[in-house]
């Protein structure tokens, strides 16, 4: 089994709200001891250097095993996730078929296993049968094989009475729904944020509006079924705008049993980034018509993405939510692509962004700048989500840096980067629009369970 | 010789010798691609001028050809239907002496055929050295040169860009202007501003000749661009937008009306073709709200009796036949260039 003695790092520690310099022994995949230094002791050790944490949760990750695994398998998304600092991941269910019966499951767990990954790989069932939107999938039959929650993403569930009786029946069973909210009436054949980019690109326009509707929705519904059913939970994920989370702190104050995530990339990338900005949200922009000022060409591909990149300004909005805790967690909305679905026009391109190796980072660069503390930052990749998934996780009761349990932990180098390229990233995915940049921070290793599931190579 | 964009001085600019091979070392052109107009300084739309009136002199000779792309493949490759456009840059091609390859190409995102890189790919190993391509999707020749070892022309993209018509619009009005000029003149472009390529090039290339731009139109078709108006295109060149048309027709001097497509209807973002044609067509009556001789123009084609009425579209004040005509010598001009820069392998 595995050792670990690593003296004199900076210890987060959500879980207790503590952080601080510390050493940390794991012995036989068990934590051992944890030391929090004092006085002379802890001098010379702070927050830019080696930092341990609790292995992260990631409550949204697509690993479209089965049926796209040319995009990724359970073993490729494992690897990245653990390259990512992550220790727990939630699979969604739009795999071919879709996760809407216990068969579905119970072939993922198996792929986890043959995988040989210490990540715990939890799986979130379909809401409908076929995500299609009309019937129930069999939420009691998905809710005994372990899911983690129920959600149709990748589309919204449509009818607002599918989705009061999917908040009444999943609350009984203790789960949560988890809607990707959108009035695809409104988004039809979108392409951008409907705002400047969208318009001087001549890309067909998202508007917020189609995402703060549902939201609206959404939340209305749980309201109603929250009188019969104290038990119901919406978590809503991916949120990208401010009004929507203006609505969410407003629905989290008068009570309503409502959790939410929002996505590295929603939180620092915008759609400035289209027009050929390569500056993070809470940079000072640069007019990205002055072509002389272009950092990269225009129309990226793996920047379209559901739902699309924002304008800096909601971004912004993403980041204060986090920081404020309206968002619980921010998830990774890890959506990999092969080259065929990518490779194309962004008018044709798959969306979505192959971002659980780059999380950390992104989340990172906004720490190094001010608009997150550290603590906070770690708090939203693990007790966050853990908070989410209640007790379907065996990470969800015992997160945190605990003596006397496995070692699910992160250690990260703060001062030290890397330059995200394809062949860095463990992903089958490559369709990150973060290629050749330089990210903050580098995970030297990830354990999980106790076991070594990342280590970095000794350059 | 007309006069210059932004009073820029004359003598800096050599005019091309269109009869000899190009050569961009002596002109000055450095883009590799014309992807879109927002690309081009002043100092290049001017030479894009000077070139089009050599090329005008090339067309009025008793055989409009010449040498300067002799051996040299130029692949048209559309992916929507379109004659107008298509021929304008083949005749273009021809009256340069360059090989021309012509594909029409389907694309779609659903039933997935090759794709345009690989159809690029397949088109360069065929011989093409410049690639002329118009597709439904904005952005899409961007795309295209990322991949091709050329030049990229776009004859335009999805509701993005259409350069060479703007360019060819400039150079209309210029020639036809009093004064040879568009600076501080009042220029119109009436009608569905929101998915026209042919707009949002204009806004480009007349905002940095210095012409006081409307856009006008039925605030459906105008989303988006008061953001942008307010804003300003580079350097913070603003623009007019209302969907008041006599307001924007007061005092013109030149409309530019866009083609509307009855899809509009379906999607909900107009009535009716009957009820546009009243409140926002080109009629005469309307006109007369213009300067006296404000030019008509259409990038074409067009639906008389909905977005301008036939009268004025054949009126006296009309130029749209001028467009055409101009659109040959713009196109033989950009091909000229973008052919100089390629030869010298110069960057993008």
């Amino acid at each position: 089994m595995t050792d670990l003695d690593l003296a004199r790092a900076w210890l987060v520690d959500p879980a207790s709200g503590r952080e601080g310099p510390g050493d940390i022994v794991v012995r036989d995949g068990i934590i051992e001891a944890v030391t929090w230094l004092e006085g002379i002791d802890a001098e010379g050790i702070d927050a830019a250097g080696v930092v341990v944490a609790p292995g992260f949760i990631d409550l949204h990750a697509h690993l479209r095993e089965p049926g796209n695994e040319d995009a990724e398998t359970i073993a490729s998304g494992l690897a990245a996730a653990a390259h990512g600092g992550f220790t727990t991941v939630c699979a969604m269910p739009n795999t071919s078929p879709a996760i809407d019966e216990p068969g579905v499951v119970a072939g993922i767990r198996a792929a986890a296993i043959v995988s040989g990954s210490p990540l715990e790989l939890l799986v979130h069932g379909a809401v409908t049968v076929g995500r299609e939107g009309g019937t129930l999938a069999p939420l009691g039959e998905l809710a005994d094989a372990g899911v983690a929650g129920f959600s149709d993403d990748g589309a919204p569930i449509r009818s607002g009475s599918i989705l009061r009786n999917a908040l009444a029946y999943a609350g009984a069973l203790g789960l949560p729904v988890i809607d990707h909210a959108e009035d695809p009436d409104l988004t039809d054949g979108a392409e951008a944020n409907d705002g400047l980019v969208a318009t001087v690109l001549g890309l067909r326009g998202w508007p917020v509006a189609a995402e703060e509707a549902a939201v609206g929705r959404d939340l209305a519904i749980l309201a109603d079924v929250v009188r019969d059913v104290p038990s119901a939970r919406l978590h809503l994920t991916h949120v990208s705008t401010g009004a929507s989370l203006d609505l969410i702190r407003r629905a989290k104050s008068a009570g309503l049993p409502v959790t939410c995530d929002v996505t590295p990339h929603h939180l620092a990338l915008t759609d400035d980034w289209i027009a050929g900005s390569r500056r993070w949200a809470w940079e000072a922009s640069v007019d990205p018509w002055d072509v002389a000022a272009r950092e990269a060409a225009p129309y990226a591909s793996s920047l379209r993405v559901n739902p699309p990149l924002r304008c800096p300004e909601d971004a912004l909005a993403c980041l204060a939510a986090v920081a404020d805790g309206t968002a619980n967690a921010i998830a990774t909305d890890h959506a990999p692509h092969t080259e065929v679905d990518k490779a194309v026009e962004f008018g044709l391109a798959a969306n979505g962004i192959s971002g659980i190796e780059t999380a950390l980072g992104v989340v990172l660069a906004a720490v190094d700048a001010g608009h997150l503390t550290l603590l906070r930052a770690i708090e939203a990749l693990t007790s966050g989500p853990a908070a989410v998934l209640a007790d379907r996780s065996r990470r969800a009761r015992s997160v945190g840096l605990l003596e006397g349990s496995p070692a699910d932990l992160v250690v990260v180098d703060r001062a030290d980067s890397w330059t995200v390229t394809r062949e860095r990233l463990a992903s089958k995915g490559k369709n990150s629009p973060l290629i050749g940049m330089s990210m903050p921070g580098r995970v030297l290793l990830t354990m999980a369970g106790g076991r070594i599931a990342y280590e970095a190579p000794s350059d | 010789m007309t006069d210059l964009i932004d009073g820029n001085a004359a003598a800096d600019v050599v005019v091309p010798s269109v009869d000899a091979a190009p050569d961009s070392q002596t002109v000055g052109w450095r883009h590799r691609h014309l992807l879109d107009v927002d690309e081009l300084s002043t100092a290049d739309l001017d030479l894009v001028m000077r070139t089009t009136d050599a090329m005008r002199e090339v067309l009025a000779r008793p055989i409009a050809k010449v040498p300067a792309l002799r051996g040299r493949n130029v692949t048209i490759l559309f992916y929507e239907a379109s004659t107008r456009t298509r021929v304008s840059f083949e005749v273009a091609a021809r009256n340069l002496s360059a090989d021309v390859t012509n594909i029409a190409a389907q694309t779609s995102s659903v039933s997935k055929g090759e794709s345009l890189v690989d159809t690029i790919r397949t088109v360069e190993a065929l011989g093409a050295r410049m690639l002329v391509m118009r597709h439904a999707v904005s952005g899409a020749p961007y795309l295209a040169a990322e991949v091709f070892g050329g030049s990229v022309l776009n004859g335009g993209d999805g509701w993005h860009a259409h350069p060479t018509q703007a360019l060819l619009d400039l150079y209309t009005m210029r020639s036809r202007l009093s004064g040879g000029s568009v600076a501080g003149r009042k220029i119109v472009i009436l009608g569905d501003v929101l998915h026209s390529r042919v707009a949002r090039s204009n806004i480009w290339a007349l905002t940095a000749a210095g012409a006081d731009l409307w856009l006008c139109g039925p605030t459906t078709l105008l989303r988006g661009f008061e953001a942008w108006a307010g804003r300003g295109a580079a350097g913070g060149r603003r623009f007019h937008v209302t969907a008041d048309v006599d307001r924007a027709l007061r005092d013109a001097d030149v409309v530019m009306a866009l083609r509307i497509q009855r899809e509009r209807m379906s999607s909900g973002l107009l009535p009716s073709l009957r009820e546009y044609a009243a409140r926002y067509g080109l009629t005469a009556a309307r006109l007369a709200l213009a300067q006296p001789g404000a030019l008509v123009m259409h990038p074409g084609p067009m639906n008389e009796g909905v977005e301008i009425a036939p009268e004025v579209a054949a009126g006296a004040q009309s130029v749209i036949t001028d467009q055409v005509t101009n659109g040959v010598a713009v196109r033989m001009a950009m091909l000229y260039l973008l052919a100089g820069v390629s030869a010298a392998g110069a960057a993008p």
